[in-house]
């Protein structure tokens, strides 16, 4: 195994060992929430497990495949071994120290503070030191990417940057600005409080800077999914990509519009004006762009692969495509979870609307299935692609590996259409347990347990997906294929500089985040301040709790 | 475009320009609408001042709510307060300009100020006070009866006075019960009639004061009517609509606490024990 690719592996193996004792605990939350009995039946338990489930899900399993991902990318696409290998080990290693600070915190019942971590909830000073030790080592990846992407344009001028590398750079760049706000939280806000520097906590100040990261933090996690889409589904599929500038722009879009748009998430927030609230809610209607976009080339690349294998008609191409590999039928499952997330997206999205489901289980539903689905999936279905090229190992069976998609495919569909249903019957999130014999609540009892045998189809999904990688990991069958990067019908021979560097573009993001959130996290600091006594984290898991 | 990069070339410009257009366009005209449209026109009529509704949108509050939002009045049970002013106003009323008042009154409640009709009152004897106060409430639109209102509203505060006066002049009506004691074991809440304890003694586990502290006999407040030898009926119905809310121009709410705690029989043993019986000396 050559040394850039244990690297990825490293990384992946870290996501996903975290990853399914996640899922399991995502398991028991239903469970828990749900009418049905439950082992530990313990609100102090609850709140604690969805801090570990979503910090762990949130930022670890995302943050670990995304960084494997970019080494991957940068290393198989621009065909060289990665320069600034020692720094990559040890912002993997800061990364690792982080999330060993974190999961020991929560563990220890002080920093059940859901992964939101919104003040005045305060949590443990680990917990927080974690967290920005685990996001502050990823812009370590963050730089190596940059500088890779540098060096290679160095090398090569005049030629395109390959798209994927292109991508994964974008990634990276978005998840720098993205992370600038959670950062700024961290060490300016939760951490002096947390170790006991200052009394109060401004919470409206916490909950605007955590907005800046928490739609953008969305994108960031749905990246690799699109770099996949875009540059190893065509060639999975045995076809062309439609349009590499397409491509470019979708990514450059995602780099501009997933910014400036994070205060819809604080539609219902009373520290701003409508103001702002509408202009960032109309700037988010512009990430649809890039999505539609990319759902057109995606599936015009596709065609071009079905037509190629002998497809006929309007539909023929559809039934002539590979749906026995892993990452064709995964594309189709995503695509699917995609649409259906995304309109109940476009309803959080808009001002007026989104007060219908504000902070019911509709919000749960509908990220579970964009992110949980849509984008988990394809974490997957890049997995099997990878594995073999990474360890050198086959695929120990695509049989399985199927099976294992379409159970993750269907176990989302079932747990999250029940919880989009409750959220409009007004079910609350993030509430441990409901007198499901109060005759209005009720009726949500059977779409409650239906949700449960959901989860119960995500945690055997789960447990597949490992016992697929670590008997692949382990088999004696080699496989020695390069990484397949799809070819454009035309590739690029000259690209514009525009298309092909970030600087026009991160321009517009700093305009852009300006004009969107100066005011609105300025006022803070010298219109008004809105410090209240921090809250310390419900306690240990035997419920006691201590202040 | 010369393949080296770097070099200026025209699609660059023009991609730096347009990029910067249409985000510009689309930030002017979301800018335009969220912070000049939508704050004064979503409610498709301007309710707030353009200024307020700039500052609303920009997060300031400017400590005005929604100026255009009709406010709904505030309930004051009544106009009348037990003032020394108040009660010379009624003292000074002239009881024979009121006779000539009174031929108003005659055909609901009587020729001599005693009503044949046990749903309407009789007045004579009543105290002055309660008069004038129930005239006020009916003028001001705190009592509701249809034909008392419009007569009220024909009176001012001077010949409510006399009218007022008039009728509590009027002997042959309400019995004066001043001075009178209480009944046997009256004071007691081991008495053993439940009604009689509900007026003499009350119900503290309910939180209902004795009728009789305020009604009679034996004593008086200023605007409480005393009630022995009124029609049961009409005493009843009082009840019933304090009960339910359709009569609320007690000054304190303490008649329509009370009557919700009273169950429809006892509000029937009262209103029969004040109306019926120990009538003596009284004319029906």
């Amino acid at each position: 195994m050559k040394h850039g690719s244990r690297l990825a592996l490293f990384h992946y193996w870290v996501a996903f060992g975290v990853f399914l004792p996640s899922v399991l605990l995502g398991a028991w939350q239903m469970l828990m929430r749900s009418p049905l009995p439950a082992p530990l039946d313990d609100s102090a338990a609850y709140y604690a497990s969805v801090t570990l489930h979503g910090s762990a899900m949130a930022y670890v399993v995302t943050t670990f495949f995304t960084m494997g991902f970019g080494y991957a990318v940068a290393t198989t696409s621009l065909g060289r071994p990665l320069r600034g290998m020692t720094a990559a080990w040890i912002g993997f290693a800061i990364c690792l120290i982080g999330t060993l600070m974190t999961v020991t915190a929560i563990l220890s019942g002080r920093a059940s503070v859901l992964y939101t971590f919104y003040p005045p909830l305060l949590a443990t000073g680990w917990y927080y030191g974690g967290a920005f030790l685990l996001i502050a080592g990823s812009m370590v990846w963050v730089v190596l990417m940059i500088l890779n992407m540098r060096a290679w344009r160095r090398d090569n001028p005049g030629h395109p940057v390959p798209l994927s590398m292109f991508a994964i750079t974008a990634t990276a760049m978005l998840w720098a600005w993205a992370a600038s706000g959670v950062l700024v939280e961290l060490a300016a806000i939760l951490l002096p409080r947390a170790f006991g520097w200052s009394d109060l906590i401004d919470a409206a100040l916490g909950r605007t800077l955590f907005s800046v990261t928490l739609h953008a933090i969305v994108y960031f996690w749905l990246m690799p999914a699109y770099v996949a889409f875009y540059t190893l589904v065509p060639a999975a599929a045995g076809g062309r990509l439609y349009s590499d500038t397409m491509g470019r722009l979708t990514f450059i879009m995602f780099l501009v519009f997933s910014l400036p748009v994070g205060m819809h998430h604080l539609l219902m927030d009373p520290e701003h004006g409508s103001g702002f609230k509408f202009l960032q809610s109309a700037l988010t209607f512009l990430v649809a762009l890039p999505t539609l976009l990319t759902v057109f080339s995606i599936c015009a690349s596709l065609e071009i692969a079905g037509r190629v294998r002998g497809g006929r008609g309007l539909f023929g191409w559809i039934k002539a495509l590979p749906w026995q590999e892993p990452m064709v039928l995964a594309v189709g499952l995503s695509l699917v979870m995609l649409g259906l997330g995304g309109f109940g997206g476009l309803i959080n999205m808009s001002y007026a609307m989104n007060s219908m489901i504000h902070n019911t289980s509709w919000v749960t539903a509908h990220f579970h299935l964009i992110f949980g689905g849509a984008v988990v999936i394809m974490y997957f279905a890049i997995a099997y692609e990878m594995w073999p090229r990474i360890t050198g190992k086959a695929l120990a069976s695509k049989r399985m590996a199927r099976l294992q998609l379409w159970l993750w495919f269907w176990g989302m569909l079932i747990t999250t259409l029940p919880w989009h249903i409750t959220g409009l019957m007004g079910q609350p999130r993030r509430v441990a347990t409901f007198d499901y014999t109060d005759p209005l609540i009720a009726p949500m009892s059977p779409l409650v347990i239906i949700s449960v045998l959901g989860g119960l189809i995500l945690l055997i999904s789960a447990i597949l997906l490992i016992v697929i990688l670590v008997r692949s990991h382990f088999s004696q069958s080699a496989a020695g294929e390069a990484m397949r990067y799809a070819l454009a019908v035309n590739p690029p021979v000259i690209v514009p500089r525009t298309l092909n560097s970030f600087g026009l573009w991160n321009a517009l993001v700093l305009v852009l985040m300006i004009l969107a959130y100066g005011y609105p996290i300025g006022q803070f600091y010298f219109l008004k301040s809105h410090s209240v006594p921090a809250i310390g984290a419900v306690s240990s898991l035997d419920g006691r709790g201590e202040p | 475009m010369a393949g080296e990069e770097g070099s200026s070339s025209k699609p660059d410009t023009s991609w730096s320009r347009v990029s910067w257009s249409l985000l510009a366009g689309v930030f002017i005209v979301s800018f335009f609408i969220g912070f000049f449209v939508l704050g004064r026109f979503q409610q498709n009529s301007p309710t707030l001042g353009t200024w307020a509704a700039i500052c609303r949108a920009i997060g300031i509050s400017t400590g005005v709510g929604p100026a255009a939002e009709p406010q709904p009045p505030l309930q004051m049970p009544t106009r009348i307060a037990w003032t020394q002013g108040t009660l010379a106003r009624i003292a000074s009323g002239n009881e024979h300009q009121g006779a000539f008042i009174a031929l108003n009154c005659v055909v609901c409640h009587g020729e001599h100020g005693v009503s044949s009709s046990s749903l309407i009152p009789t007045l004579a004897g009543m105290d002055a006070a309660v008069i004038f106060k129930q005239l006020d409430d009916y003028r001001s639109q705190k009592r509701l009866w249809g034909v008392m209102s419009a007569i009220a509203t024909s009176l001012n505060d001077r010949a409510s006075a006399d009218v007022a006066v008039y009728f509590a002049h009027l002997p042959g009506g309400l019995p004066q019960t001043a001075g009178e004691g209480l009944p046997v074991g009256g004071h007691s809440l081991r008495q053993g009639d439940p009604t009689i304890r509900l007026i003499y003694v009350g119900d503290p586990e309910r939180g209902i004061p004795p009728c009789a502290a305020c009604h009679g006999p034996s004593a008086q407040k200023p605007g409480a009517p005393a009630l022995r030898g009124q029609h049961t009926a009409y005493i009843e119905r009082q009840l019933t609509a304090f009960a339910q809310g359709a009569r609320k121009n007690d000054i304190n709410e303490q008649m329509r606490v009370i009557a919700r705690e009273l169950t429809p029989n006892e509000m029937h043993a009262v209103a029969a024990y004040y109306g019926d019986a120990n009538l003596e000396g009284s004319k029906r």
